[in-house]
């Protein structure tokens, strides 16, 4: 069941459904991943599972299973791939990661990247990913998208600070 | 049976509790809305209200989670009916009839029948519940570790056989969602498992974030690529609510169909409320006598799917509430709430809390009659909800969502985990891979691997020990025969046949 040779075919003939074939080459490397990040737990000690007997045995099993969608993507005539949207989703995930990152603030310097984000709390947060997740619409219009995210962010705070009295920071804390 | 009414009249007491009516109220409302809106279905709504019930006592918060996901049911028949555009994946097969009766001038009657049907549905699965509750509770206890394992393949096995496609891509999605449910500390021995070092991964991958991911975030993703053709709304005032005796008179049989054949197949683990509509329209257009009327309007093609999804909303809460097995992503959510407020679901629920047990499945009913109570009156009001467009509601969604995440546990990393699964989950549409076994798989995985883990040690390492105990073997039995009969070829073809529609 080794997948390199079937690729090696899929160079050298049409490979008939790349829908299938592709998300079975993905299934597999997710699963080489999981076989390598469980290589050093120890596992089956006598009669009792280790921590790593289960990872490699589902890991295994789905690679097996990756390798025959990918096989039926090559042999059975199948449908493309599908187009992916960029604009839409790009916006959607950068507001949610601009809310992950503003609402506690965020300092990557270890990574040597020069991102130094302080706690920004949740009312900057909310009305930021609110206007750039919404830059991702096709119809987007300025006027009301700046009202829309005052009044989501006016409601949050209302509905999860003051009613449910959750602990959130509300302003900048520098 | 004087003992059933005995636990019924303690349940009508806690469900009667001035605070408890007012949690269902809320839960049911807030169901409906989100059962209305395209766009945001029972799972994401769900685990983004989870912080939400943090601070409810713990009977008020599972009360109204129940309610919000029965109330889904009833008001995604609403936007089917007159929008043509399924409000939740329950109602996609309402579509059909009801909107061809919409457009005949019929809406009043197919919402009204569908009220109708979804409260029959209800009342029946309240007493199902109710019923079968104390019985199932004592089969747990023959359960040992052996068994649940075997429910656990037999119920991942459902989910498999049920889900859309492929059934090789549903195995697949069913592995990759038991490894993704092994990220984290080891159980027994307490050793990082594929963490790759990462503080925020050892305490493992939170299920909120998951379904936030899978069922939130890469729903509106997708969404968004879609053109926002104007809806085509029902114009004119919807009228005569009342359906006519002839009316009730046909559909009365596809209503009891579709409530039997949606409580069985609520019960079963991987099933649910979608497979439930689906599977009653088909039950229904096949035995019919006219099978050409369907799609064009037939009252029953409105009765029997809404009847099933209402009354499989309900039963689902068996496997949960006696064996402590969710058999679906929203159950899988209960679990969360109950462990929030320190509740082991399983068998000792009813034994230990009969008040939360029996208050919870009275509210159900009493749910049930305020839906149809403030359902009918109130469609105007849900209709002029389906005018806010579609550009402001999914930014509104995206930050209660990210919220939501953040206040579980306070922390970003968990609103990455979901961006990084909304990515994922895109990807998985893309490639036509069904979210829904991986997420009831992910669920179940750490149990699984305790049970097996444990019938395995007991069994001092003979894995035979699921074959000879002999439910264990009756269930793997059941499991191999469904996979068997989903990969034969003609079942097949049934089967797309089945989905196509």
């Amino acid at each position: 069941m080794s997948d390199g040779a079937k690729s090696g075919i899929g160079f050298q003939f049409k490979v008939k459904g790349p829908r299938d074939f592709y998300g079975g080459l993905a299934l597999i490397a997710l699963a080489i991943i999981a076989i390598l990040a469980s290589t050093e737990l120890p596992g089956q000690h006598g009669f009792a599972f280790g921590p790593g007997t289960a990872p490699r045995l589902f890991a295994g099993l789905l690679a097996a299973c990756g390798a025959l969608v990918a096989l039926t993507g090559l042999l059975v005539e199948g449908e493309p791939i599908g187009h992916f949207a960029v604009k839409g989703p790009s916006f959607v995930l950068v507001g949610i990661l601009l809310f992950a990152g503003m609402i506690r603030g965020i300092n990557l310097e270890w990574l040597h990247i020069p991102v130094n984000v302080p706690s920004l709390g949740l009312v900057i947060s909310t009305f930021f990913a609110f206007m750039v997740s919404i830059l991702g619409s096709s119809e987007f219009r300025w006027v009301e998208s700046l009202l829309a995210a005052a009044g989501m962010t006016a409601f949050c705070v209302g509905l999860f600070t003051y009613l449910l009295q959750l602990p959130f920071q509300l302003w900048p804390m520098f | 049976m004087s003992e059933l009414l005995a636990n019924l009249a303690l349940g009508f007491q806690v469900a009667a509790n001035p605070f408890n009516v007012g949690f269902c109220l809320l839960g049911a409302l807030v169901g409906t809305l989100v059962g209305v809106l395209p766009g945001i279905g029972t799972v994401a709504t769900v685990a983004m209200l989870l912080p939400i019930t943090f601070g409810l006592p713990p009977v008020g918060a599972l009360i109204m989670l129940a309610g919000i996901y029965y109330g889904a049911q009833y008001g995604g028949s609403t936007t089917s009916v007159l929008v043509n555009i399924p409000g939740e994946a329950t109602s996609v097969i309402t579509c059909l009839d009801g909107h061809q009766m919409a457009r005949q001038g019929r809406a009043g009657a197919a919402l009204s029948i569908a009220a109708i049907g979804s409260f029959f549905a209800g009342c029946v699965a309240t007493v199902l519940v109710a019923a079968l509750g104390g019985p199932l509770t004592g089969l747990a206890l023959l359960f040992g570790p052996a068994e649940y394992f075997s429910l656990m393949v037999l119920g991942l096995i459902f989910a498999v056989v049920l889900a859309k496609g492929s059934v090789l891509k549903s195995i697949a999605m069913v592995l990759t969602g038991l490894l993704l449910s092994m990220v984290g500390s080891d159980l027994e021995t307490g050793a990082g498992r594929m963490t790759f070092d990462i503080a925020e991964l050892s305490d493992g991958i939170g299920f909120t974030n998951v379904a936030m991911g899978l069922f939130g975030f890469a729903e509106i993703i997708r969404n968004l690529e879609m053109s926002q053709e104007s809806r085509d709304i029902v114009k004119g005032k919807i009228s005569g609510l009342m359906p006519t005796r002839q009316d009730l008179i046909d559909s009365s049989g596809a209503i009891a169909r579709g409530t039997i054949l949606g409580s069985i197949l609520g019960i079963l683990p991987g099933g649910g409320a979608v497979v439930a509509s689906f599977a009653a329209y088909t039950f229904e257009k096949r035995i019919s006598k006219h099978p050409e009327r369907f799609g064009r309007g037939e009252i029953r093609g409105v009765a029997a799917p809404e009847s099933a999804n209402n009354a499989a909303a309900q039963t689902s809460f068996i496997p949960l509430l006696t064996l402590g097995i969710p058999p679906n992503a929203v159950m899988a959510l209960m679990v969360g709430a109950m462990t929030i407020h320190g509740i082991v679901p399983g068998p000792q629920v009813m034994t230990k809390q009969p008040e939360l047990f029996w208050g919870m499945i009275a509210s159900m009913w009493l749910g049930n009659l305020m839906l149809i109570i403030i359902n009918l009156p109130l469609v105007g009001v849900w209709v002029s909800l389906l005018r806010v467009p579609y550009r402001l509601l999914y930014p509104s969604i995206i930050v209660f969502c990210c919220i939501g995440i953040y206040s579980i546990n306070n922390s970003p990393t968990d609103v990455v985990i979901a961006a990084i699964f909304g990515l994922f989950g895109y990807w998985l549409v893309k490639h036509d891979f069904e979210p829904a076994p991986l997420v009831l798989a992910f669920v179940l995985g750490p149990l699984m691997e305790e049970n097996l883990r444990r019938a395995m040690l007991i069994a001092r390492g003979d894995a035979t020990v699921f074959v000879t105990r002999p439910i264990s073997a009756g269930l793997i039995a059941i499991s191999t025969f469904l996979l068997v009969l989903a990969m034969l070829p003609m079942i097949r073809k049934r089967r797309e046949e089945v989905f196509v529609e």
